[in-house]
Protein backbone atom coordinates (compact mmCIF):
# COMPACT_ATOMS: atom_id res chain seq x y z
CA UNK A 1 0.00 0.00 0.00
CA UNK A 2 1.54 3.28 -1.08
CA UNK A 3 1.96 6.04 1.44
CA UNK A 4 0.35 9.29 0.24
CA UNK A 5 1.57 12.84 0.77
CA UNK A 6 -0.83 15.65 0.00
CA UNK A 7 1.46 18.51 -0.95
CA UNK A 8 -1.21 20.52 -2.75
CA UNK A 9 -1.12 24.19 -1.89
CA UNK A 10 2.26 23.93 -0.18
CA UNK A 11 5.01 26.37 -1.12
CA UNK A 12 8.41 25.24 -2.34
CA UNK A 13 10.48 23.64 -0.83
CA UNK A 14 7.86 22.04 1.48
CA UNK A 15 6.79 19.35 -1.03
CA UNK A 16 10.43 18.37 -1.54
CA UNK A 17 11.14 18.24 2.18
CA UNK A 18 8.08 16.09 2.85
CA UNK A 19 8.94 13.75 -0.02
CA UNK A 20 12.53 13.38 1.06
CA UNK A 21 11.49 12.61 4.61
CA UNK A 22 8.89 10.07 3.52
CA UNK A 23 11.35 8.31 1.21
CA UNK A 24 13.56 7.56 4.18
CA UNK A 25 10.95 5.16 5.53
CA UNK A 26 8.82 4.30 2.48
CA UNK A 27 9.60 2.45 -0.72
CA UNK A 28 6.32 3.22 -2.36
CA UNK A 29 5.00 6.76 -2.29
CA UNK A 30 2.34 8.90 -3.90
CA UNK A 31 2.78 12.68 -3.85
CA UNK A 32 -0.06 14.99 -4.85
CA UNK A 33 1.04 18.41 -6.11
CA UNK A 34 -0.67 21.29 -7.86
CA UNK A 35 2.32 23.43 -8.72
CA UNK A 36 4.72 23.04 -11.65
CA UNK A 37 7.87 23.88 -9.69
CA UNK A 38 6.88 21.51 -6.89
CA UNK A 39 6.16 18.75 -9.42
CA UNK A 40 9.49 19.11 -11.18
CA UNK A 41 11.47 19.38 -7.95
CA UNK A 42 9.82 16.33 -6.39
CA UNK A 43 10.39 14.30 -9.56
CA UNK A 44 13.99 15.37 -9.76
CA UNK A 45 14.65 14.56 -6.11
CA UNK A 46 13.21 11.07 -6.50
CA UNK A 47 15.05 10.41 -9.77
CA UNK A 48 18.33 11.58 -8.30
CA UNK A 49 17.80 9.33 -5.32
CA UNK A 50 17.51 6.38 -7.68
CA UNK A 51 13.75 5.90 -7.52
CA UNK A 52 11.44 5.17 -10.43
CA UNK A 53 9.00 8.01 -11.02
CA UNK A 54 5.65 7.94 -12.78
CA UNK A 55 3.17 10.78 -13.04
CA UNK A 56 -0.48 11.13 -13.75
CA UNK A 57 -2.15 14.47 -14.48
CA UNK A 58 -5.63 15.30 -13.28
CA UNK A 59 -6.50 18.84 -14.27
CA UNK A 60 -4.04 21.18 -12.57
CA UNK A 61 -3.03 18.45 -10.15
CA UNK A 62 -0.37 15.83 -10.58
CA UNK A 63 -0.15 12.48 -8.85
CA UNK A 64 3.47 11.40 -8.65
CA UNK A 65 4.14 7.73 -7.93
CA UNK A 66 7.60 7.02 -6.57
CA UNK A 67 8.92 3.46 -6.32
CA UNK A 68 12.11 2.05 -5.04
CA UNK A 69 13.67 -0.36 -7.48
CA UNK A 70 17.37 -0.32 -6.91
CA UNK A 71 18.41 1.67 -3.90
CA UNK A 72 22.08 0.95 -4.31
CA UNK A 73 22.71 2.95 -7.47
CA UNK A 74 22.71 6.23 -5.58
CA UNK A 75 25.69 7.62 -3.71
CA UNK A 76 27.99 4.91 -4.99
CA UNK A 77 29.96 7.56 -6.80
CA UNK A 78 30.93 9.31 -3.62
CA UNK A 79 32.41 6.10 -2.30
CA UNK A 80 34.21 4.92 -5.40
CA UNK A 81 35.27 8.40 -6.56
CA UNK A 82 33.89 7.58 -9.99
CA UNK A 83 30.65 9.49 -9.75
CA UNK A 84 29.61 12.43 -11.89
CA UNK A 85 31.85 15.43 -12.43
CA UNK A 86 30.16 18.55 -11.10
CA UNK A 87 31.22 22.09 -11.92
CA UNK A 88 30.09 24.62 -9.35
CA UNK A 89 29.83 28.25 -10.44
CA UNK A 90 29.21 30.50 -7.48
CA UNK A 91 29.58 33.85 -9.20
CA UNK A 92 29.23 35.49 -12.59
CA UNK A 93 32.91 36.32 -12.45
CA UNK A 94 35.89 33.98 -12.24
CA UNK A 95 38.13 34.63 -9.30
CA UNK A 96 38.00 37.52 -6.87
CA UNK A 97 39.55 40.94 -6.96
CA UNK A 98 38.66 42.52 -10.26
CA UNK A 99 35.17 42.00 -11.61
CA UNK A 100 35.81 43.23 -15.15
CA UNK A 101 38.68 40.80 -15.50
CA UNK A 102 36.61 38.11 -13.75
CA UNK A 103 33.88 38.57 -16.36
CA UNK A 104 36.38 38.09 -19.18
CA UNK A 105 37.77 34.97 -17.52
CA UNK A 106 34.31 33.48 -17.00
CA UNK A 107 33.40 33.97 -20.68
CA UNK A 108 36.69 32.42 -21.64
CA UNK A 109 36.28 29.50 -19.26
CA UNK A 110 32.76 28.59 -20.36
CA UNK A 111 33.66 28.82 -24.03
CA UNK A 112 36.63 26.54 -23.45
CA UNK A 113 34.37 23.95 -21.81
CA UNK A 114 32.36 23.70 -25.02
CA UNK A 115 35.51 23.13 -27.03
CA UNK A 116 37.26 20.73 -24.67
CA UNK A 117 36.92 16.99 -24.93
CA UNK A 118 35.83 16.42 -21.34
CA UNK A 119 32.57 17.94 -20.22
CA UNK A 120 31.07 17.93 -16.75
CA UNK A 121 27.97 15.87 -16.03
CA UNK A 122 26.34 18.65 -14.09
CA UNK A 123 26.87 22.38 -13.63
CA UNK A 124 25.45 24.12 -10.60
CA UNK A 125 24.95 27.88 -10.73
CA UNK A 126 24.27 29.85 -7.60
CA UNK A 127 24.52 33.35 -6.16
CA UNK A 128 25.40 35.72 -9.05
CA UNK A 129 26.35 32.61 -11.07
CA UNK A 130 22.67 32.27 -12.06
CA UNK A 131 22.97 35.51 -14.05
CA UNK A 132 25.03 33.56 -16.60
CA UNK A 133 21.98 31.49 -17.57
CA UNK A 134 19.36 34.21 -18.02
CA UNK A 135 18.19 36.09 -21.10
CA UNK A 136 20.77 38.60 -22.31
CA UNK A 137 23.73 36.71 -20.82
CA UNK A 138 26.76 36.79 -23.08
CA UNK A 139 27.56 33.16 -22.37
CA UNK A 140 24.09 31.83 -23.11
CA UNK A 141 25.23 30.21 -26.36
CA UNK A 142 28.01 28.37 -24.56
CA UNK A 143 25.68 27.14 -21.82
CA UNK A 144 23.18 26.06 -24.49
CA UNK A 145 25.88 24.07 -26.29
CA UNK A 146 26.76 22.38 -23.01
CA UNK A 147 23.09 21.64 -22.27
CA UNK A 148 22.62 20.25 -25.79
CA UNK A 149 25.65 18.06 -25.26
CA UNK A 150 23.94 16.54 -22.25
CA UNK A 151 25.29 18.64 -19.39
CA UNK A 152 22.68 18.99 -16.67
CA UNK A 153 22.53 22.66 -15.66
CA UNK A 154 20.98 23.49 -12.29
CA UNK A 155 20.23 27.11 -11.43
CA UNK A 156 19.56 27.95 -7.79
CA UNK A 157 15.89 28.96 -7.47
CA UNK A 158 16.43 31.05 -4.35
CA UNK A 159 19.08 33.04 -6.20
CA UNK A 160 16.91 33.57 -9.31
CA UNK A 161 14.14 34.70 -7.01
CA UNK A 162 16.44 37.09 -5.13
CA UNK A 163 17.52 38.77 -8.38
CA UNK A 164 13.92 38.61 -9.76
CA UNK A 165 15.25 36.58 -12.70
CA UNK A 166 13.21 33.38 -12.45
CA UNK A 167 11.13 34.23 -15.52
CA UNK A 168 14.28 35.01 -17.48
CA UNK A 169 16.06 31.70 -17.06
CA UNK A 170 16.99 30.71 -20.60
CA UNK A 171 18.98 27.53 -20.09
CA UNK A 172 18.97 24.84 -17.42
CA UNK A 173 16.39 24.09 -14.77
CA UNK A 174 15.32 25.93 -11.63
CA UNK A 175 16.71 23.93 -8.78
CA UNK A 176 16.66 23.95 -5.00
CA UNK A 177 19.13 23.44 -2.19
CA UNK A 178 18.15 19.78 -1.81
CA UNK A 179 19.11 18.97 -5.37
CA UNK A 180 22.18 21.16 -5.15
CA UNK A 181 23.50 19.66 -1.92
CA UNK A 182 22.65 16.10 -2.98
CA UNK A 183 24.31 16.58 -6.36
CA UNK A 184 27.43 17.89 -4.66
CA UNK A 185 27.53 15.08 -2.11
CA UNK A 186 26.92 12.46 -4.82
CA UNK A 187 29.64 13.83 -7.08
CA UNK A 188 32.77 11.89 -7.86
CA UNK A 189 34.61 15.13 -8.43
CA UNK A 190 33.67 18.77 -7.86
CA UNK A 191 35.29 21.62 -9.72
CA UNK A 192 34.56 24.90 -7.98
CA UNK A 193 35.00 28.03 -10.04
CA UNK B 1 28.48 18.63 -37.31
CA UNK B 2 29.21 21.23 -39.92
CA UNK B 3 32.27 23.37 -39.58
CA UNK B 4 31.81 27.10 -39.14
CA UNK B 5 34.43 29.48 -40.39
CA UNK B 6 34.90 32.71 -38.51
CA UNK B 7 37.65 35.22 -37.91
CA UNK B 8 39.46 36.06 -34.71
CA UNK B 9 41.03 39.44 -34.00
CA UNK B 10 44.03 39.60 -31.70
CA UNK B 11 44.93 42.66 -29.63
CA UNK B 12 47.96 43.66 -27.65
CA UNK B 13 46.32 43.53 -24.22
CA UNK B 14 43.23 42.43 -22.34
CA UNK B 15 42.36 46.12 -21.91
CA UNK B 16 42.45 46.58 -25.69
CA UNK B 17 40.11 43.60 -26.08
CA UNK B 18 37.73 45.23 -23.63
CA UNK B 19 37.78 48.50 -25.60
CA UNK B 20 37.06 46.61 -28.82
CA UNK B 21 34.32 44.61 -27.11
CA UNK B 22 32.58 47.78 -25.96
CA UNK B 23 32.76 49.35 -29.43
CA UNK B 24 31.31 46.23 -31.08
CA UNK B 25 28.61 45.91 -28.44
CA UNK B 26 27.58 49.57 -28.90
CA UNK B 27 27.44 49.12 -32.67
CA UNK B 28 25.47 45.91 -32.49
CA UNK B 29 27.99 43.77 -34.32
CA UNK B 30 27.73 40.12 -33.27
CA UNK B 31 30.96 39.04 -31.61
CA UNK B 32 32.22 36.71 -28.98
CA UNK B 33 35.06 37.05 -26.56
CA UNK B 34 36.96 33.75 -26.55
CA UNK B 35 40.36 32.48 -25.39
CA UNK B 36 43.07 32.88 -28.02
CA UNK B 37 43.08 29.56 -29.93
CA UNK B 38 45.95 27.32 -28.90
CA UNK B 39 47.46 27.17 -32.37
CA UNK B 40 47.86 30.95 -32.39
CA UNK B 41 49.39 31.47 -28.98
CA UNK B 42 50.24 29.61 -25.82
CA UNK B 43 49.40 32.69 -23.76
CA UNK B 44 46.32 32.68 -21.64
CA UNK B 45 44.97 35.56 -23.66
CA UNK B 46 41.55 36.48 -24.94
CA UNK B 47 40.54 37.64 -28.39
CA UNK B 48 37.41 38.56 -30.30
CA UNK B 49 35.64 36.30 -32.73
CA UNK B 50 33.40 37.70 -35.44
CA UNK B 51 31.51 36.24 -38.36
CA UNK B 52 33.35 36.30 -41.68
CA UNK B 53 30.87 38.74 -43.21
CA UNK B 54 31.37 41.20 -40.35
CA UNK B 55 35.17 41.26 -40.51
CA UNK B 56 35.49 44.27 -42.77
CA UNK B 57 32.99 46.44 -40.87
CA UNK B 58 34.57 45.36 -37.59
CA UNK B 59 38.00 46.47 -38.74
CA UNK B 60 36.64 49.77 -40.01
CA UNK B 61 34.78 50.51 -36.79
CA UNK B 62 37.80 49.71 -34.64
CA UNK B 63 40.16 51.86 -36.69
CA UNK B 64 41.42 54.76 -34.62
CA UNK B 65 39.89 53.36 -31.44
CA UNK B 66 42.01 50.33 -30.77
CA UNK B 67 44.82 48.63 -32.61
CA UNK B 68 44.14 45.18 -34.05
CA UNK B 69 47.37 43.14 -33.99
CA UNK B 70 46.26 40.49 -36.46
CA UNK B 71 43.27 38.58 -37.77
CA UNK B 72 43.10 34.85 -38.32
CA UNK B 73 40.79 32.31 -39.79
CA UNK B 74 39.12 30.08 -37.27
CA UNK B 75 37.32 26.87 -37.99
CA UNK B 76 35.06 25.48 -35.32
CA UNK B 77 32.48 22.77 -35.16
Amino acid sequence: MAYTIDARGLACPQPVILTKKALETNDDLIVLVDDTAARENVKRLATNMGFVVEEEHQGSETRIRINKVSACTHAQGAITGQGPVVVVIASDTMGRGEDVLGGVLMKSFLHTLTQAGAMPDTMILFNTGVKLAVKGSEVLDDLESLANAGVNILACGTCLNYFSLKENLAVGVVSNMYDISQTMLGAGRIVQI
Amino acid sequence: MSRVFRRVLLFESVSAVLVAEKVLKDRGIPYKLIPVPKHLSSDCGVCIRVNVEDLRSTEEILTGKVKVLSTHELSET
